[in-house]
């Protein structure tokens, strides 16, 4: 596929946390990528867009993250969703890896580990 | 961090004032530690015969090193010592002090050595931050009397430790309130639910909200706007983050984290169970509000 025909939604109620991630998947060469601000936007943006990865906050408003990502494998039981979380206990990692997510990574988010899933999911 | 509780120390017995302190803390950065303070912190020299070596200095054209072993107060070996140890940022900060005319080398020597002595500190807890000791102090310091104390000593030593790794070192805790109501200007809150359930908070006014904001953004902000709400209410988040992970693993008890709020202008009251607990900036004082 390569890195520059991916599409990446980005999910997270904090526009910093958007922003920084934003910037670094753009700098890493994806040239789609698409935000939401919570959960419930998550879903609509991911039906609009079918990006091929997805990177989830767990704590947002209207639906928590593991909600959406939930409601997402329903459109499409194949998408490959990345918790990103402040929040990495047990039974997060637990419940999350439970619900179909492809990964969970705990914030403060190491740019090595964000580079490494794309360039995986490019191939 | 009992770097951070000694700039208390010496608010707290009026050594400093607290704009003499924030002056110095800004210029940490910029200090060097100069063999002076360093030997009164080794315990080679005493401020007096510091400022000996130091009048002798303006009479002859030698290094201070190399006049106090003339003068037979230390060893060639005690200032190798010195030069090739590395300073704590206490250190630094009495430095900044001196050097700006706060207080003497007789003063910071008397502090210094009273603060250790009341801690049962070494030089060497400064430098290692022995995790144990750490939490004495910050439990001795803040004297919560709730039911959670303990867990409130493990939120504000991490709390440090966080603002230490994502804002910087350059603060001072300044004295912990118990309080019924209080009035928020620009505070990023987010819940925490389960065994250890309260509210948490971060405040300040505009030009300390923007400063700290910008801090952990790692970009100038210039108003309190979305993206200064977005970097208050994301560190508060990651700090609640990685306590609830700490927790989790230190005692099997899950916590779980709401969205945070931004509010502004607005005075709570019939609080219970609620601490405040202001840090003083360089830029202005930041305050946290933790209570149930």
């Amino acid at each position: 596929m390569g890195i520059e025909n991916m599409t990446v939604l980005i999910c997270d109620d904090s526009l910093l946390a958007r922003k920084k991630l934003v910037n670094f998947v753009k700098s890493l060469g994806v040239k789609s990528v698409v935000e939401a601000g919570d959960g419930e936007a998550s879903i609509s943006v991911y039906k609009n867009n079918l990006p091929d990865v997805t990177f989830m906050d767990i704590v947002m408003p209207k639906i928590n993250g593991v909600d959406a990502l939930k409601q997402i494998l329903e459109i499409n039981p194949d998408a490959k969703v990345v918790m990103a979380s402040s929040v990495g206990t047990q039974a997060n990692l637990k419940e999350a890896i439970n619900a179909g997510a492809y990964d969970f990574l705990q914030k403060p988010l190491e740019e090595d580990q964000v580079k490494a899933i794309i360039e995986k999911l490019a191939k | 961090m009992f770097t951070q509780f000694f700039g208390n120390y010496l608010l707290n017995k009026r050594l400093v004032e607290p704009q003499q302190l924030a002056e110095a803390l800004s210029a940490l950065k910029t200090t060097r530690v100069k063999l002076g303070v360093l030997a009164i912190n080794a315990g080679y020299m005493t401020a007096a015969q510091v400022e000996k070596v130091h009048a002798e200095q303006q009479r002859i054209d030698k290094r201070i090193g190399e006049i106090a072993v003339d003068m037979g107060f230390m060893t060639l070996a005690q200032v190798d010592e010195l030069f090739s140890s590395q300073s704590g940022t206490h250190l630094l900060l009495g430095q900044a002090l001196v050097d700006r005319g706060a207080m003497t080398n007789a003063e910071f020597e008397t502090a210094l050595n009273a603060y250790k002595a009341e801690n049962s500190l070494t030089d060497s807890d400064f430098k290692e931050n022995d995790n144990a000791k750490i939490h004495t102090v910050i439990k001795e310091f803040y004297r919560f009397d709730g039911a959670s104390d303990e867990l409130m000593v493990e939120y504000i030593d991490l709390l440090f430790k966080n603002i230490v790794r994502f804002i910087g070192d350059d603060f001072t805790p300044l004295n912990c309130e118990k309080i019924t109501s209080y009035e928020y200007t620009n505070a990023s809150i987010q819940k925490i639910n389960g065994q250890f359930s309260c509210t948490s908070a971060i405040d300040a006014e505009d030009a300390a909200y923007i400063a700290f904001a910008s801090r952990y953004a790692g970009e100038e902000l210039d108003a309190v706007d979305e993206m200064a709400d977005a970097s208050a209410g994301e560190f508060l988040n990651l700090h609640n983050g990685l306590f609830a992970v700490n927790v989790s693993n230190d005692s099997g008890v899950e916590l779980v984290l709401e969205p945070q709020n931004v509010i502004r202008n607005e005075k709570q009251t019939g609080l219970t169970d609620t601490y405040k607990i202001p840090l003083a900036f360089p830029f202005g004082t930041v305050t946290f509000i933790l209570g149930s």
